[in-house]
């Protein structure tokens, strides 16, 4: 199906998150690499080079829609896909409005993974 | 000679004697003989005094003894009794005997009588009477002072005699007076009722007796009530008239004007209207007096202008030209009088002065009137409430009987004017109460227990939809009575009439087209004269209040009930979110799992250490339902002193308008004596509201029955216990101890975690709470918790935190 594996960058506060998506990803055969924080994945080199973004929406310090907005505001554009434990609707309806490929409420399930991100690279 | 004079002193008219210089009788004639029917010899000496009646003998004596030491003739009176026992009237006179000398030889005397003296003797004898000149000085001062009218008239007409009163009032000498007829002076109305009278006495010789006008010397006429009596011969015949006139002039006026007062009051008492009582008086007044005019002006509301009042004999047209004049003292008479507040005079309008800038004279003139007086009317406080006016035909001083006539009826004018301004006061604030009253939808009513008497105002028929006026009996009210409302108002009425207690209740009405109206009551007791028991009260109508609390009520309890939701709704979000971190993390790490576990080959190590993580995960959401749990025990209960019937006070107080609004008809029955006990006053606060909000609810279907709620304190051996009884729909038999099962309910709108959280408090307090079902309807709620000695004289100091002496919060809390 795809001859180079895409990069996914995942970026949540909650480790139990940066520890099983990057298994999963993996598993779906998608390159990953995780950061904790916005601030620590806009100072990396994998701005450039990610394929798409699996953003946690409430984080400490910088939250999801805050990256995705420095990300249009420096002129990358990347497919985002939001995760999120809080099942807000607002929340949700805000930053798909903002371009966002998907947004996903904590559980979810590896298809609707899975369904975001085809969706994401088919746009990219 | 000797004979001859002794038969002159035996014919004598009269008892003759004689007596020793000392006064001892030595002789009396015939006559004293045949009348004493005493011999001579008997009569001597001292023996005469037995024929004197007893009373008048000591005076009699007196009366001689001191004749003898003058040496003076005198007169003596005494009754002297006749041969057949009878008593009669004497007259004795006595004259001293001396001889050349003048040496006093000794008394003779002669006793003449005083009764039927004319009968006496023959025809004639009117002139003996008349000249009896010793009898004329002896009467003559005494009638002369009598105050009436004495005179002595011949069966002709003409006068013989009178007393000095009779020619006093009448201005006559003696010779004038006899020159005339006795109905001289007589007013002209009189005369021939005084003719009439007259003949008829002289036809049947019966007393004569009439009331009638005589005309004084100085012309006025005044009334006498006129009597005559016959004096009569031997015959029988009447030889005199004599006639006593007496003045009845001021009685008959004080009855005149009495009773004119009096129907004059009787007018104003009844609410005669205030012209109609000016008018009255002003009539009464005329007639009274007499040739005069009488009116009556009024202040206006202001006081500076005059209004009418009543004219019943004078022109409009002068009247009018009264009336709006200011209260001046130019302006004319009325007006100055009102002005100065005194009385105001004019004798004579013609040169009257005052008044020519006004002009008023000429007009009074122009009209025929020529003297008047004009009286101020004062109210009871001083105020000038008019003018009374007199007008004469002739330029006259008033007379003084018109000066008292004005200031008598002055105060009836004064009464009548102020109960017609109090009256037309009293009705605009009777108006403004009854306005007051609607607009407030409030009524007021009175009620008489004993005579079971109800009297409403206007307002309270409006509230009750009745016809104003219609006989109010509790049979009426009743029948407006909202019917599940019914027992609580046949409890009040029960109380209210036993008992003579303040009471206040709000009940429905339920009116003829379905509506529902709410009263709020309130009843005063108190005793009439005769200590018979009465209520006065109020009735509002708080229908619109009521509704309006209602509609409050429920967006309170709406809002509490969206508040409880947003509260759930943030909880459950926050627990979503820290139990969805862990659930996300075991549904990937269980997806890779099984992704490894289908790999060719099975990466089994991957999927050890991914199935590894999913059981991390799934202790980690344990752990959130751990912590949350524990964030929402952390409210410690405290312990303190607390009274349970003050306790109570306060719940019934912060529920007795839930109650009332219930139809609960609540009982407290506290006994003071109860110790404290231990605990956390809120929370028995709330077991107290829940049991009394049970037993309301309890009842809500009774309305067969009034909804009485018993609640009651006690003291028993070893501890403090609280019971609340209803009459409600009680406890089924399999309810009785489920109803204390967490989630067990009857009732749709209730979680039924009350009674099992209430039973759970009561435990940690140590307590335990039952239910009985009772006798009759409903059932009993009890509660009770050891009174402790020591944990009482404890309780000052927070108590420690063991399990043995505070509540414990997770008992109470895993309990609900």
């Amino acid at each position: 199906m795809m001859t180079k594996r895409s990069l996914v960058v995942v970026v949540d506060d909650d480790e139990s998150v940066r520890e099983s998506l990057p298994d999963l990803l993996g598993e779906l055969g998608f390159a990953v690499h995780t950061f904790p924080s916005g601030e620590e994945f806009l100072a990396s080199d994998f701005i450039a080079h990610a394929s798409c973004l699996i953003l946690d929406i409430a984080m400490p310090g910088m939250s999801g829609p805050d990256l995705q907005a420095e990300m249009t505001r420096r002129g990358h554009v990347v497919p985002i896909i939001f995760i999120t434990a809080h099942e807000d609707g607002g929340i949700r309806r805000s930053v798909m409005e903002r371009g966002a490929v998907d947004c996903l409420f904590k559980p979810f399930s590896e298809s609707a993974l899975l369904g975001a991100l085809n969706t994401a690279l088919r746009v990219a | 000679m000797e004979n001859e004079l002794s038969r002159v002193v035996d014919d004598l008219p009269g008892l003759v004697w004689t007596a020793l210089p000392d006064g001892q009788m030595d002789f009396v004639n015939q006559r004293w003989c045949e009348y004493t029917g005493l011999s001579v010899e008997a009569a001597r000496g001292s023996g005469w005094q037995t024929v004197i009646f007893h009373e008048d003998l000591p005076g009699l004596l007196d009366s001689w003894q001191a004749i003898l030491a003058s040496g003076h003739a005198g007169e003596m009176e005494a009754r002297l009794r006749r041969f057949d026992g009878e008593h009669r009237w004497f007259l004795l006179r006595a004259r001293p005997s001396r001889d050349a000398s003048g040496e006093l030889v000794g008394w003779c005397g002669i006793n003449t009588e005083i009764q039927d003296r004319p009968r006496a003797y023959g025809e004639g004898s009117d002139r003996w009477w008349l000249s009896s000149r010793a009898r004329e000085n002896h009467f003559r001062f005494i009638l002369d002072e009598l105050p009436v009218l004495i005179s002595l008239v011949r069966p002709t007409g003409e006068i013989e005699c009178a007393n000095s009163r009779y020619l006093d009032y009448f201005g006559l000498t003696l010779g004038e007076a006899k020159r005339r007829a006795g109905g001289h002076g007589a007013h002209p109305a009189d005369r021939a009722g005084i003719q009439a009278a007259w003949r008829r006495s002289l036809a049947t010789g019966e007393a004569y007796d009439l009331e009638c006008r005589r005309r004084s010397a100085d012309g006025v006429y005044r009334w006498f009530h006129s009597r005559g009596f016959p004096l009569r011969d031997a015959r029988g015949d009447a030889i005199f008239w004599y006639f006593l006139q007496t003045d009845i002039d001021d009685l008959k006026r004080a009855g005149a004007l009495l009773a004119g007062e009096k129907n004059l009051l009787e007018m104003v008492a009844t609410g005669a209207p205030m012209k109609a009582v000016l008018n009255g008086l002003c009539e009464f007044i005329e007639s009274t007096a007499g040739g005069c005019h009488c009116s009556i002006v009024l202040a206006d509301r202001s006081g500076t202008h005059i209004e009418y009042g009543a004219a019943p004999s004078l022109p409009d047209s002068f009247i009018n030209s009264i009336l709006g004049l200011p209260v001046t003292i130019d302006a004319g008479p009325c007006a100055m009088a009102m002005c100065v507040n005194e009385q105001v005079a004019s004798t004579d309008l013609t040169t009257e002065a005052r008044w020519t800038a006004s002009g008023w004279c000429s007009v009074a003139l122009a009209h025929g009137l020529k003297a008047c007086l004009s009286t101020p009317i004062p109210s009871t406080a001083g105020r000038v409430l008019g003018a009374f006016a007199l007008y004469y035909d002739e330029p006259r001083v008033p007379a003084p009987l018109h000066q008292s006539l004005i200031g008598q009826l002055t105060n009836i004018a004064s009464i009548a004017i102020e109960r017609a301004q109090s009256d037309a006061t009293l009705r605009r604030s009777e108006a403004f109460l009854a306005q007051g009253q609607q607009l407030s939808r409030t009524g007021t009513f009175a009620w008489r227990v004993a005579a079971a008497e109800i009297i409403w105002s206007d307002g309270v028929y409006h509230i009750f939809g009745f016809d104003t006026g219609v006989p109010v009996t509790l049979d009426l009210i009743a029948s407006r009575v909202h019917p599940e409302d019914l027992p609580m108002f046949a409890d009040m009425l029960q109380k209210a009439q036993s008992e003579a207690t303040d009471f206040e209740y709000e009940h429905r009405l339920l009116m003829p087209d379905g509506s529902i109206r709410y009263l709020h009551m309130l009843g005063h007791a108190t005793r009439d004269g005769s200590g018979r028991l009465e209520y006065i009260g109020a009735v509002q109508d708080v229908t619109d209040r009521r509704l309006s609390e209602d509609a409050l009520s429920k967006a309170r309890s709406e809002l509490a009930h969206m508040a409880r939701v947003t509260t759930l709704g943030a909880l459950t979000a926050s627990i979503a979110h820290e139990v969805n971190q862990p659930l996300s993390g075991i549904i990937t790490n269980a997806s890779t799992c099984l992704r490894m576990l289908a790999a060719n080959p099975p990466n089994v190590d991957g999927a050890r250490e991914t199935a590894r993580r999913t059981i991390r995960d799934g202790n980690r959401a344990s752990e959130v339902i751990t912590r949350l749990r524990a964030l929402f025990s952390k409210k410690e209960p405290t312990a303190e002193l607390v009274n349970l019937n003050e306790a109570t006070r306060e719940v019934i107080a912060l529920s007795l308008h839930e109650l009332r609004r219930s139809g609960v008809i609540l009982r407290p029955e506290f006994d003071d004596g109860i110790p404290p006990v231990t605990g956390d006053r809120v929370q028995l606060q709330q077991v107290i509201l829940n049991l009394l909000l049970n037993a309301s609810d309890a009842m809500r279907i009774v309305n067969d029955r009034p909804r009485q709620l018993l609640i009651k304190t006690a003291c028993d051996d070893d501890s403090v216990r609280l019971t609340v009884k209803d009459v409600g729909v009680g406890l089924r038999s399999q309810g009785v101890d489920r109803v204390f099962e967490a989630f067990y309910t009857t009732k749709s709108d209730g979680m039924g975690i009350g009674l099992s959280v209430s039973r759970s408090i009561i435990e940690s307090h140590h307590g335990r709470l039952w239910a009985v079902p009772n006798d009759g309807p409903g059932a009993t709620f009890s509660f009770s918790i050891p009174r402790d000695s020591k944990r009482t004289s404890r309780s000052s100091n927070p108590v420690s935190n063991s399990t043995d002496s505070v509540p414990s919060p997770q008992h109470v809390m895993r309990a609900s």
